[in-house]
């Protein structure tokens, strides 16, 4: 497996777990909880945006990562 | 009119009256008798079967007695709602007989408690040494409540964790077979939900006899057929899993690469993961 895809195997984690913790803050019943949750989906968003940005240049050096 | 008859007749107005008057009273006349109250709803029961047998009684005296016997108490409770030296005088106060760890042998004289009386009701309260015991009071009903000193005192969650997440109740969602909608509603939640989480666990809402949905909206189900295993809800332990993954995967690659920005960025989102799992942890734990 190359770097690249490994990454984006984190990414597409990523996007689950934001996705879980989109339906916890819907569903839970009590207020903190549902800040948590949202708060927590806010900041994976930040980590997907770096992510993808990392993915965006990985492969723009890939032939280098080739091999490795 | 034969005797039996007006006998019938009689005892069916009474228990009806009866019941009206119970309604009155109330609850709380259930939970926490005082004595005086006690009394009143033996009197009144004495003359309501009194009434119905002795046909010597006129039904006039009867009624008025029983209306006495009943509302005094109504008028009582009433008063002593409104003001506090009327309800001390009433229902009485309570007596301290502990305090500090320390027995008060002036209150429990006061109160005609003798020692072994007074270990008798500690034992009720699973307390066998009066040294553990911080404050104890003699309530006006007769219960003995106790504080234990700090150190004896049972662990609770707030102990352990400082800030426990809240737990709300849950709602019954489907009994016998038959979705509630109202309970759904109340977590915002609708039949559509509902049978997608069935579905899920390959379950037909014919053979639920009990499902409820906790505060996180998880959804736990009683079949009527035991035999047939259904899995606990796995959602928040599988995300929290999810989420420590995704923490050492980035952890991983910040020491696999060999660009020093890519290290940082990865090093900077795994610290902000491992941020993230720790906040979320407690909630997601069970």
């Amino acid at each position: 497996m190359t770097v690249v895809s490994q990454v984006k195997q984190t990414l597409a984690s990523l996007k689950g777990i934001h996705a879980g913790l989109q339906q916890l803050a819907l569903t839970s019943q009590d207020e903190t909880a549902q800040r948590t949750f949202h708060e927590a989906m806010l900041a994976t968003e930040e980590i997907i945006a770096d992510i993808k940005d990392r993915i965006g240049r990985l492969e723009f050096e890939e032939p280098q990562y080739h091999g490795k | 009119m034969p005797i039996w008859l007006e006998t019938a007749i009689r005892s069916i107005c009474i228990l009806i009256g009866l019941f009206v008057i119970t309604r009155i009273l109330g609850k709380k006349q259930l939970s926490k008798l005082s004595f005086f109250e006690y009394i009143v709803g033996i009197t009144v029961g004495d003359i309501a079967g009194t009434m119905s047998v002795d046909l010597g009684i006129s039904l006039q005296e009867g009624i008025t007695s029983i209306l006495i016997w009943s509302l005094f108490p109504v008028a009582v409770a009433r008063l002593s709602l409104r003001n506090k030296k009327f309800r001390d005088f009433v229902e009485g106060n309570s007596t301290v007989f502990i305090k500090n760890g320390k027995i008060l042998e002036e209150n429990l004289k006061r109160e005609k408690y003798t020692v072994d009386e007074l270990l008798e009701q500690l034992r009720k309260k699973d307390v066998f040494r009066v040294a553990d015991v911080e404050f104890a009071v003699l309530e006006p009903n007769g219960d003995l409540n106790v504080l234990l000193k700090r150190e004896k005192q049972p662990l609770t969650v707030g102990d352990v964790f400082p800030n426990p997440p809240r737990e709300k109740e849950p709602q019954t969602v489907i009994m016998d077979g038959m979705i509630l909608d109202e309970p759904l509603a109340v977590m915002g939640l609708g039949r559509g939900w509902l049978k997608e989480q069935l579905d899920k666990q390959g379950v037909a809402i014919e053979n639920v006899f009990l499902a409820q949905v906790d505060s996180y909206g998880q959804l736990t189900i009683d079949l009527y057929d035991d035999k047939i295993q259904i899995a606990e809800p796995q959602e928040k332990k599988l995300l929290l899993a999810a989420m420590k993954k995704v923490q050492a995967d980035l952890e991983l690659y910040a020491l696999q690469t060999n660009s020093e920005e890519a290290k940082a960025l990865y090093e900077r989102n795994a610290a902000k993961m491992a941020e993230l799992v720790q906040k979320v942890e407690p909630l997601l734990r069970n």
